[in-house]
């Protein structure tokens, strides 16, 4: 039997054939993966997962793919205990899920782009797209260089080249289209709707979703088969957020981990919180915005999966915050001091948020807190400028050296 | 002919205005609501917009010109 029996609506629950599709045609809701989740159980055990490869393909019994071809070593990233952040912010159970370091494009997007792409070669689709000048784009183009799918990357064209060179290098058909971010996103929908491509977060997104999950799995994983107490995400379309929760209620429903899935707690910038508005009004609905903030990665005024996060939030006994752009500055370098990793501004917002938090006292000291980290601070490293301290300038003289530097008085 | 599937949001000074009945009238297209919430402080709809590319450009052009909020269903794809 199969793992996955149908694609289902979230909101009116009509099932669907599992086919490169999105929306619901009746309610228009987005669609999800239906596992027969009786067959998985009877497959899955911590042994066999433990035995799996080095990659997120150990999870693949909690994957929508029957054979994975794209991204095979994406994932299986580091889980940090980080002692020092973790004294700075009175929490001595602290732990750092470094994505930075993902492979092979250094955030994590490379989960999701290894399930899209690789249920999209299942589907026999020979071309994979998005519309993205940062980590999505460069996921995308790299493991469709790497097998063998043609590319198409949609920008705006006012857009300077030098943003785009590491999606470049891996040379896709790069769509400059003449309008703002708003027009590029309009086109990418219809051309997704029309073409047979897999439009990585669009007409396959149920598959490309799913693949956040394995971010919670890992987590359980490496602390022991266990759920952390607290977890703090950021929140860019609410995706990932939610299936970091989907994640470890999969793994409690499947007797995997013994704990209740974890308090969810959710970072975005103050210069784009359509999310954190809502849950704070008690919407359950989006007011979209105009994105300004350093945090470029999580700009995302008009998120998908909004409603959902702010349920997520509830349910789980959450809560949200936001962190404005010298805060997110302040996250960056307080992370890099203390644990030694560069994280661009998603992650400085996390850490920011995690600290507010932390000084407000929502976690117990002992708790197991985990923070994740989902990008490379070495690709935007211009949001530093003029943050960090400047080199001590001598002259090539042992004498300077020791004033200068170390501070000693020196006998003339 | 085309089929786009869109998302409006409505600002609070637009909620009494019969704005998609004028897109009807002014426009050669067809609208189809599929969920919608309406209230006296916000109103958003979930709608298919069918007619020919040029109507529906003009019609998505109108629109936004009266101060709607218009997306695809999908919300924002694109991501910086």
């Amino acid at each position: 039997m199969a793992k996955v029996k149908a694609l289902k609506c979230k909101e009116c629950g009509k099932e669907y054939p599992v086919e490169p599709i999105h929306v619901c045609e009746y309610c228009f809701g987005p669609l999800e993966i239906e596992y027969d989740y009786d067959e998985i159980k009877k497959n899955i055990s911590r042994e066999k997962i433990e035995k799996g490869p080095k990659s997120l393909w150990r999870y693949i019994d909690l994957l929508p793919v029957e054979n994975p071809t794209v991204g095979l070593s994406a994932g299986f990233t580091p889980l940090i205990k980080a002692e020092k952040l973790g004294k700075r912010l009175g929490l001595n159970n602290l732990y750092i899920k470094d994505d930075s370091v993902n492979h092979p494009t250094l955030s994590f997007k490379d989960r999701v782009v290894a399930v899209a792409l690789s249920k999209a070669k299942e589907f026999g689709f020979d071309t994979a797209a998005c519309a993205s000048t940062g980590n999505l784009a460069n996921s995308v183009a790299a493991n469709s260089a790497a097998s063998g799918m043609k590319c198409y990357v949609f920008i705006p064209a006012n857009l300077e080249t030098n943003k785009i060179i590491g999606s470049l290098v891996f040379n896709p058909t790069v769509v400059a289209v003449e309008g703002n971010y708003d027009d590029v996103n309009r086109l990418s929908s219809e051309v997704a709707n029309e073409f047979g491509w897999a439009f990585v977060n669009i007409n396959v997104r149920p598959f490309y979703s799913e693949g956040s999950k394995t971010l919670a799995f890992e987590v359980a994983e490496q602390l022991g088969w266990k759920s952390p107490d607290a977890v703090v995400a950021p929140l860019a379309s609410g995706s990932l957020y939610t299936k970091i929760w989907k994640g470890f209620n999969e793994l409690k429903m499947l007797g995997l981990i013994e704990d209740n899935p974890p308090r969810m707690y959710g970072a975005q910038a103050s210069g784009c919180s359509p999310i954190y508005k809502a849950f704070k009004e008690g919407r359950d609905w989006i007011v979209p915005e105009k994105p300004d903030t350093i945090a470029k990665s999580i700009a995302i005024g008009n998120p998908a999966d909004g409603p959902y996060a702010v349920k997520v939030a509830k349910e789980s006994n959450g809560d949200m915050e936001v962190a404005t752009n010298e805060e997110i500055i302040e996250g960056i370098k307080l992370l890099a001091e203390t644990e030694g990793i560069f994280t661009e501004t998603a992650g400085g917002t996390t850490i920011a948020v995690l600290k507010k938090f932390a000084e407000k006292g929502v976690f117990d000291p002992d708790e197991v807190v985990v923070a994740y980290i989902t990008g490379n601070g070495y690709k935007t490293m211009e949001v530093l400028e003029g943050h960090l301290d400047r080199p001590i300038h001598i002259k090539p003289s042992l004498q300077e050296f020791k004033e200068k530097v170390i501070g000693q008085k020196v006998e003339k | 002919m085309e089929a786009i599937k869109l998302k409006l949001i409505y600002p609070e000074d637009k909620i009494k205005e019969p704005i998609l009945s004028r897109v009807c009238k002014n426009f050669d297209v067809e609208i189809n609501i599929r969920k919608a919430n309406v209230t006296d402080t916000i109103g958003w709809l979930e709608l298919e917009l069918t007619g020919e590319e040029d109507q529906i450009e003009k019609a998505i052009k109108y629109m936004e010109e009266q101060g709607i909020e218009v997306s695809p269903l999908e919300g924002q794809v694109f991501m910086e």
